[in-house]
């Protein structure tokens, strides 16, 4: 594509978005206020004794006493000013709330998202070099046990090894607040503690990174510029690095953008099991206890990201079109 | 035949198909293999494996493992089979709508389909399982709601290219009815990707099934691996084998799955298996 | 102890110190300054403060920040906390406290009698559900002087001294609370209050964090430098932590019943179940009266009897709890020995439904329903289990509906439901905990009354008799014939008066001594 035209792309491809964005808003609320049950009910059924009044106050309090069009309405205006609202629940601001929990849960996918690709590309890099052989099988079926296995019991599996037998790895937390560490002994503490929770994110992944570039490797090698470099007596390593690899990531870099997004859903079960207080925990809590506030928030925050990391690699796919590698 | 003969000599995807017909026999013989009811407390609780009868221990109530996991099998198999078929009807139906149809039908559906792939999967399953409240239809209905977008590009993407066919065309001038057009001479010709797809689908429905299970949110009245899991989560340190043999089962069946769909999808596109074995 | 009138009457300084002293003799221990106290919070509380918000993870992390006039020991005889006396007149309608002095509040304030005043005339009046009723009976509240307050009740209310602990009644600061939007107050994720512990930092998802009040009022105390409250949402990982020595308590539910035995056999820790003697926490199983054939007191008898509770105790509460008997648990005052269930008893479970008309078809089933599970954790899920199994054996299918606190508790409070399951507390008296899941008229479509639907005339004017009578003989002999008339009804089928186990790591000393448990101050606990 030519760099003039790119202002007008984007501009259509962030319009879009928004429009996309604002119908997911939508969608959850009315998705949400759907549900039996509103937060009142539940802070009642919490604290074990409830009477009209109490109900009434509540939910006066939460808002819910409005129209449901009327809250609608008062939840987009927010959001359009780019106000998440107040959870009421926690007696605090939902954009706080995220962000007090977004470094967690970006540091955990980011670890997971590092050690599936590199790892992942790696492998899938060796198997399509070595098709074939017993190393592309051996690659290949450990690609495959990972894809299969439940990520939440990769977790338990890995807390049984590491933490309770061989007590190697802290299992649980994100820190010890009871070391008071700061600066590069809480960097070493959360470290340690990350160890786990990325790399049980991570395998999953891995095992998708490595048979897409094992997939996409092999395709690549088949098409002619790469025969040609073959032809013009470029050694075999510097063909597969400088052409195959180079032209088999971007199918990868794609997928990966889709992923970023879903690694949220991934990281609520790894958040659980390991008491990562990240935003997927956050949500899948909110969600239990109706605080919609919150839930919508998350759900917010994590379309923008799917709807950015989409335009990043579109943009990314529109900037550096394969074919132009080839000449 | 020839299809069939490509797909055996395809080591790993006969390993799957006969590792799922075992899990299939497995699920019908349930009530011949562990007659009553799984959920019975047949023993002492957290007996380990090979104790009090129990090939593979027992739970918390000393219900019996082994027959939780082959009764749990016609539970996973059944969410991974109806909620695939769920969702290949929708993403069929969308994505031949888009291909065959085009322009602002086309465009209509493409924006659908990106605002389901724009909500994390995941999240939306357990939102719409929370809120209709878990049960095994609304289990089925979330996975297929979350797993449909998929086959309705790439079908979308196979009825766009098949649409301007000769033998389409053909079919047009004719004066054959679009709806005829669409399932006799468009689908058949699509029908290589659904089947893999259909495969790979059935195959994360098991693994998201057993997702909503171990965070609770499962039908309370089926005895599903992710179930088992759940429960024995938090007595792996006392039990183990309450996590780890369920997780064996879906591990096994998933892998059967992925290799039946790396067979078929290898054997249906001998351009692919040519170079793959080069 | 007994709780009598003279007891009631001099309620004595010296009492709280005898003991905690007397406990640390007993276990040659000397109290030692310094450390910070490692505990479990779970799950994490929406709010700090007690009072806006009433979760048991609240209730136990905002004791040590807020406290109450009173404390109970395990017998429930009353205690001073921030009354150091108080006495009530004969007729039982005057109530006058006597404060400690020299009390702050966290930010500085002297607390007085006003403080007291406002939360309870203004405070837990507006957002104490509970107590609303109590709380309105009282005609007059009034302050002699700044360390005296005086209360006047239109009638007599012997239960009133029981309201006083600080999960039911927390003194709250006037200066920070008055005029302002009490549950939308800043304060209520940062409280102030007069406790030995002040709050520091609260990082949301990962732990809490309180200090050493220095201005406390009892000299020398509190001992700890501080609690660290660590938010831990795996059960096997709360269970690691306080078996590595990670932390030095749990509480509640924290820890699965089954993990139990296990940790009473561990060298480092404690295990007890006292400390819940207050609550009294009784769990059943509930059926909808309105609901055919539950209307039938046979049906009910029935399915009370196909239940093996000593079962249920060993082996899905792993001992931690007690058979209950009746309506009324055995740890609180007014329980009657006398009035007890029917036993277990299948056989007899399936002629009394034969004789409602409720007769097996070929495959041996009389009837279906649907049980609602609380979304309250594990057990609740294997009681729904073990529910649907024993039912099976008379003959009834059970369905059982997963559902969320919110889908449940809108459900049970709209009388949608067949059977569900739930834990009500006691609080020490059945007039403030029994009383409002059987009288008709609290039959509302709100949570924690009486949602099944449950009426007897003869038992609603028993429980009136007791709750306004202040002679003790007379309340008594009312609760014991509403004993005797729950057991035949079975308005709901009682199971396990439940006993919820406080793990201690051995370094730690004090941490359970009074009807409260851990609710408590904490202010003479102490790790050596």
């Amino acid at each position: 594509m030519e760099l003039s035209r790119l202002p007008g792309f984007l501009l259509r491809r962030v319009l879009k978005s928004v429009a996309v964005i604002l119908a997911i808003v939508v969608c959850n609320f009315l998705l949400i206020h759907a549900a039996p049950g509103d937060p009142a009910t539940v802070m009642a059924g919490q604290s074990g004794a409830a009477d009209p009044q109490y109900m009434e106050q509540l939910r006066r309090q939460f808002g819910l006493d409005q129209p449901l069009t009327t809250q609608l309405w008062i939840y987009l205006k927010g959001v359009l000013q780019l106000d998440l609202g107040f959870s009421h629940r926690q007696q605090a601001g939902v954009a706080g709330l995220i962000m007090d929990r977004l470094p967690a849960t970006l540091l955990l996918t980011g670890a997971a998202f590092l050690i599936a690709i590199s790892g992942g590309v790696a492998m899938g890099a060796l198997a399509a070099r070595r098709v074939g052989t017993w190393a592309d099988s051996v690659i290949t079926v450990i690609a495959l046990a990972f894809y299969a296995t439940p990520l939440f019991w990769v977790g338990l599996m890995l807390v049984l090894l590491f933490s309770v037998y061989l007590e190697w790895l802290p299992s649980f937390g994100m820190s010890d607040p009871s070391l008071n560490a700061t600066g590069l002994a809480l960097a070493w503490d959360v470290a340690q503690h990350l160890v786990l929770p990325a790399v049980t994110l991570g395998l999953f992944y891995l095992a998708v990174y490595a048979r897409l570039t094992r997939a996409t490797m092999l395709e690549v090698a088949d098409q002619d510029f790469v025969k040609t470099a073959r032809a013009k007596g470029v050694p075999e390593g510097r063909v597969l690095r400088a052409h195959v690899l180079r032209n088999a990531l971007l199918p990868v870099i794609t997928f990966a953008g889709i992923q970023a997004g879903q690694l949220v859903g991934g990281s609520i079960l790894v958040e659980t099991v390991f008491a990562w207080p990240g935003i997927g925990r956050l949500a899948f809590e909110a969600l239990l206890a109706r605080d919609y506030q919150v839930l919508m928030g998350v759900f917010f925050i994590t379309s923008v990201m799917v709807v950015l990391f989409n335009l990043l690699t579109d943009l990314l796919y529109a900037l550096i079109d394969p074919r132009v590698e080839v000449a | 035949m020839e299809l069939l003969r490509r797909f055996a000599r395809h080591p790993g995807a006969v390993v799957g198909a006969v590792t799922l017909l075992l899990v299939l026999a497995v699920a019908l013989l349930a009530p011949v293999l562990f007659p009553g009811s799984p959920w019975d407390m047949a023993g002492a609780p957290f007996s380990p494996p090979g104790e009090d009868g129990m090939l593979l221990g027992s739970d918390s109530l000393g219900r019996d493992v082994a027959a939780g996991i082959a009764y749990g099998a016609r539970v996973s198999l059944l969410v991974g089979a109806v909620s695939t078929a769920v969702s290949i009807l929708i993403g069929v139906a969308l994505g031949a709508l888009a291909g065959y149809l085009g322009g602002v039908v086309d465009d209509a559906v493409m924006r659908f389909t990106e605002f389901f792939q724009t909500i994390p999967s995941f999240v939306l399953a357990i939102l719409l399982v929370a809120i209709f409240t878990p049960s095994i239809t609304s289990i089925v209905a979330a996975i297929a709601i979350v797993s449909w977008p998929p086959v309705a590009r790439v079908v979308r993407a196979e009825f766009l290219s098949l649409r301007n066919r000769e033998f389409v065309q053909a079919a047009e001038v004719l004066g054959k009815r679009p709806i005829a057009i669409v399932l006799t001479d468009i689908l058949p010709n699509a029908l290589s990707p659904i089947i893999v797809l259909a495969s790979l689908n059935t195959a994360s429905a098991i693994l998201l099934e057993s997702s909503l299970s171990f965070l609770g949110l499962g039908d309370p009245n089926l005895m599903s691996w992710g179930f088992l899991i759940g429960s024995g989560r938090s007595v792996i340190r006392l039990a183990w084998w309450m996590s780890v043999f369920p997780g064996i089962a879906i591990f096994v069946t998933v892998l059967a799955l992925n290799l039946i769909g790396e067979g078929l999808s290898d054997a249906m596109n001998p351009r692919l298996r040519k170079r793959g074995a080069r | 102890m007994k709780l009598t009138r003279r007891n009631l009457l001099a309620g004595a300084g010296s009492a709280p110190l005898l003991m905690s002293a007397s406990v640390a003799l007993a276990q040659g221990v000397q109290p030692k300054r310094g450390g910070v106290l490692n505990v479990i919070l779970n799950p994490e509380p929406p709010v700090l403060q007690i009072g806006v918000n009433n979760q048991t993870p609240t209730l136990i992390c905002g004791t040590k920040i807020t406290q109450g006039l009173l404390k109970f020991s395990p017998t429930l005889d009353p205690l001073p906390e921030l009354a150091k006396s108080w006495t009530v007149s004969p007729d039982g309608l005057e109530y006058v406290f006597r404060l400690q002095e020299n009390v702050k509040w966290h930010d500085g304030r002297p607390f007085t009698a006003d403080d007291v005043i406002y939360s309870v005339m203004t405070f837990n009046r507006e957002i104490a559900p509970r107590l609303r009723g109590v709380l309105s009976g009282v005609a007059e509240a009034t302050a002699p002087d700044p360390h005296t307050v005086r209360f006047v009740l239109k009638q007599a209310f012997q239960p009133f001294l029981l309201c006083f602990d600080a999960t039911a009644l927390p003194i709250v600061p006037k200066h920070v609370y008055d005029g302002s939007d009490i549950r939308a107050n800043p304060a209520n994720a940062r409280p102030i209050g007069t406790g030995p512990f002040k709050f520091v930092e609260w990082q949301r998802g990962n732990f809490v964090r309180m200090e050493r009040f220095e201005g406390y009022w009892k000299p020398g105390q509190p001992y700890l430098d501080g609690i660290l409250w660590r938010v831990i949402p795996d059960g096997q990982s709360r269970r690691l932590a306080i078996q590595s020595g990670q932390v030095h308590m749990t509480t509640a539910t924290d820890i699965e019943p089954f993990d139990i035995p296990a940790l009473r056999q561990a060298p480092n820790l404690n295990v007890t179940t006292k400390g819940w003697e207050y609550f009294s926490p009784l769990f059943w199983f509930e059926v909808n009266h309105r609901v055919k054939p539950f209307d039938d007191k046979r049906v009910r008898q029935a399915m009370s009897m196909a239940l093996d509770r000593n079962f249920i105790v060993n082996r899905l509460w792993f001992g931690l709890g007690k058979a209950a008997t009746g309506p009324v648990a055995s740890t609180t005052r007014f329980y009657d020995a006398n009035a007890k269930l029917p036993p277990f008893d299948v056989n007899k479970a399936k002629a009394l439904l034969d004789e409602a008309g409720l007769r097996a078809n070929a495959q041996g089933v009389r009837g279906s329903f649907k049980y609602v599970i609380p979304p309250y954790g594990e057990i609740w899920n294997r009681m729904g289990e073990y529910f649907r199994q024993a039912m099976r054996q008379i003959g009834f299918e059970v369905t059982l509906e997963s559902t969320d606190a919110g889908t449940w508790g809108s459900r049970i409070a709209n009388w949608d439901y067949e059977a569900t399951s739930n834990v009500l507390y006691q609080f020490g008296d059945p007039t403030l905990g029994v009383e409002r899941s059987y009288v008709s008229s609290n039959i509302q479509k709100i949570l924690f009354t009486n949602t099944a639907g449950y009426s007897n005339p003869r038992v609603d004017e028993l429980f009136a008799k007791a709750r306004t009578s202040s002679a003790e003989a007379d309340r008594r002999a009312a609760f014991s014939e509403v004993q005797k008339i729950l057991v035949e009804d079975v308005p709901l089928l009682w199971v396990v008066e439940v006993n919820y186990p406080t793990v201690t790591d051995k370094r730690l000393h004090n941490a359970v001594q009074l009807g409260t448990g851990d609710h408590a101050s904490y202010d003479d606990v102490f790790l050596a």
